[in-house]
């Protein structure tokens, strides 16, 4: 299986701020990819990175083997719709399906006039005037009609209403089962890529934390709950995300790939929101290895 | 990319051909009367110095006339065309692309960034340069009998010599120059500031200083000026000023003999060994004195006045010292501050080239 997106020491510097740092992660192609992370987490940089918006200061970064937007070949590989899903304020709906295939050799003319009458828009209305979902929409039909292997999205719900955030979503899981193509999605709420992502990356502080297909992750995480114990004595493979404890009780969130043995825990499985949020609270300087002495956290 | 670019660029190209038309019209409609007015004064079949006096009296007779305020309004039209165009086409060219976050949109499609930027840069440019030329070209067509009376007469008047900022900047090749400098620093502006409207008051701030300080510093030293020594009889006497040692008369130059044309750079008095010196020496200061060293209005006595003033001067050996440039050397000033400015539209192109390359 090939990566679409590798990073290795992947960086970027504003000034004094590095707003992504050492960032190393492979992404294997056929899935669609949530990029999680609280704000300020480097998803956006990450993206913009991908999409060769920006250059990184440190490391290297290849999607589908190529520098990111290095030539017409690899743009026409790789669509991207931004955060604010912007769009040409004076162009009218039909003006931006000119554009998309006066630009794009791959264009799929079909596609983008279905899309939009199947959402309803009036051809000869102008962007500006659009609703946020509306907007989102036309940005996602423009970057899906170019026929990509990849299709970046950056936070493209975080604006909207929960009724247009669903049929946003719903809108691209259809193209995406039509048309096999890979997907990178961004949010900083999990509920959002619960329903549609099966690979996951928590990006916290401009690293990464985790990444790997859901079912996986849900598989080698359990929630053990118990009398109070250090957890320093657990087992090697037992690797603890999060710990709480109060005078009796240790309640713990651990990674391991075996089955818990020890009857002294309730050994229970972990929801992906469960899941994203132990390894976002995790603090920023936390090693894989066992912390002790520390107060409740979780 | 072009047709992109043409979709995207047809409100600015629409209002350019207004602005054209209406400045094309205006000078249509008033071009052949004034054409007529130079006829009926016979400067249209007088030949050398037998125009000399028609000539004047026809710029004389412009002065005050609405010929003058077209004159001067379509002149400002022309030094102003540039301005205009690097602040409405140059700067929100990916100045707001940034702003408002369509550069993503644009960047997006299957078209590098550079030939995204060549092809908005060509047609921007292209059309920038045609339209300021085109404005220039009407102007001078329409001035032709001014500019014609100009070189024939006495040089007072509505207008002055092809050297004078006001024409040298608006007719010739130049504002093919300054439209290309000025649309690429706005796109420039653009580009760093990433915010239409202070990068459109960056590129009309750097624009107007450099308005200022080429004809002021550079535009005299685009070659070495010669240099000439007149007697001071050839000159004007202006009106007296009153000085410590009696009153002083300005004395000006008014072209150069056999010169005609020439852009006077500097003019100052010499002595007979050539050095710089006073304009009033001590010697002449009665003649120059009025009696009862009373101001303007009091006649003179016999034996003063401008005449005796200068006829003063040159008794005592004083020159007028003038730098020059001859008049035979306005197309290779024209063509050279036309090069220094699209050389300086392409350097700030290239630079966007690599801006665009390397965002951050």
């Amino acid at each position: 299986m090939s990566a679409i997106i590798e990073a290795s020491g992947l960086g970027k510097q504003y000034r004094r701020t590095w707003a992504l740092r050492d960032c190393t992660l492979a992404i294997p192609e056929g899935h669609v990819v949530g990029l999680v992370g609280p704000n300020g987490a480097g998803k956006t940089t990450l993206l913009r990175l991908a999409t060769g918006m920006l250059t990184p200061t440190r490391g290297t970064i290849t999607v589908l083997g190529q520098r990111p937007a290095a030539g017409p070949a690899q743009l026409a590989r790789v669509g991207f719709v931004a955060q604010d899903t912007a769009v040409y304020a004076r162009l009218t709906v039909a003006d931006h399906l000119r554009l998309g295939a006066w630009l794009n050799p791959g264009w799929d003319d079909d596609l983008a006039h279905r899309r939009i009458a199947q959402l309803a828009l009036d051809l000869k209305q102008r962007a500006g005037s659009l609703s946020g979902g509306q907007r989102a929409q036309l940005a996602l039909t423009l970057a899906l009609a170019k026929r990509p292997d990849l299709l970046v999205l950056d936070e493209p719900v975080a604006a909207l209403d929960p009724l247009a955030r669903r049929e946003f979503l719903q809108g691209l899981m259809e193209a995406v089962a039509e048309h096999e193509v890979s997907v990178v999605l961004s949010s900083h709420l999990v509920a959002d890529l619960e329903r549609v992502c099966d690979y996951m990356i928590v990006l916290v502080g401009s690293r990464v934390r985790v990444a790997g297909e859901v079912g996986e992750l849900l598989a080698a995480h359990r929630r053990l709950s118990g009398p109070r114990r250090d957890p320093g004595s657990l087992p090697a493979a037992q690797e603890v995300i999060t710990e709480s404890h109060t005078d009796k009780q240790t309640a713990l969130l651990i990674r391991t790939d075996e089955p818990v043995l020890d009857p002294a825990w309730a050994v229970t499985p972990v929801s992906l929101e469960d899941l994203v949020l132990a390894y976002m609270s995790r603090a920023d300087d936390e090693t894989p290895t066992r912390r002790q002495h520390l107060g409740i956290v979780s | 990319m072009i047709r992109l670019s043409l979709l995207q660029f047809r409100i600015q190209a629409i209002t350019a051909a207004a602005a054209l038309a209406a400045f094309a019209i205006l000078l249509a409609a008033t071009g052949p009367h004034l054409a007529s007015v130079y006829a009926a004064d016979g400067l249209d079949n007088c030949h050398g110095s037998s125009c000399l006096s028609p000539a004047t009296y026809f710029t004389g007779s412009l002065v005050n006339s609405p010929y003058m305020v077209l004159f001067l309004l379509s002149t400002g039209i022309i030094l102003l065309a540039p301005a205009v165009i690097g602040l409405f086409w140059g700067a929100p060219l990916i100045g707001r692309e940034l702003e408002t976050g369509t550069a993503a949109l644009a960047w997006n499609q299957s078209v590098t960034r550079t030939r995204w930027l060549a092809v908005k840069l060509a047609i921007g440019g292209l059309t920038a340069m045609a339209v300021t030329e085109a404005l220039s070209l009407l102007q001078t067509w329409w001035a032709v009998p001014i500019s014609q009376a100009v070189a024939d007469g006495s040089g007072a008047g509505v207008a002055q010599s092809r050297f004078s900022q006001l024409n040298f900047a608006s007719h010739g090749i130049t504002p093919i120059g300054y439209a290309a400098f000025a649309f690429a620093l706005g796109v420039t502006a653009g580009a760093l500031i990433r915010r239409t409207v202070p990068a459109m008051a960056v590129t009309l701030a750097i624009f107007a200083a450099l308005q200022v300080a080429m004809p002021l510093w550079v535009r005299p030293n685009l070659a070495p000026p010669e240099r000439t020594v007149i007697p001071v009889t050839s000159l004007a006497a202006g009106p007296s000023q009153t000085g410590p040692g009696g009153d002083v008369f300005t004395l000006y130059a008014l072209d150069i003999p056999g010169q005609p044309g020439a852009w006077l750079l500097s003019s100052g008095p010499v002595n007979a060994a050539g050095q710089a010196t006073s304009a009033s020496p001590a010697a002449c200061a009665s003649v120059g004195t009025r009696p009862g060293g009373g101001p303007q209005g009091n006649a003179f006595g016999p034996g003063q006045g401008p005449a005796a003033f200068v006829g003063c001067l040159a008794r005592h050996g004083i020159r007028e010292a003038i730098t020059y440039q001859p008049a035979s050397r306005y197309w290779r000033f024209q063509a050279t501050e036309t090069a220094i400015y699209l050389a300086l539209a392409l350097a700030l192109a290239g630079y966007c080239f690599r801006r665009l390359r390397q965002l951050s």
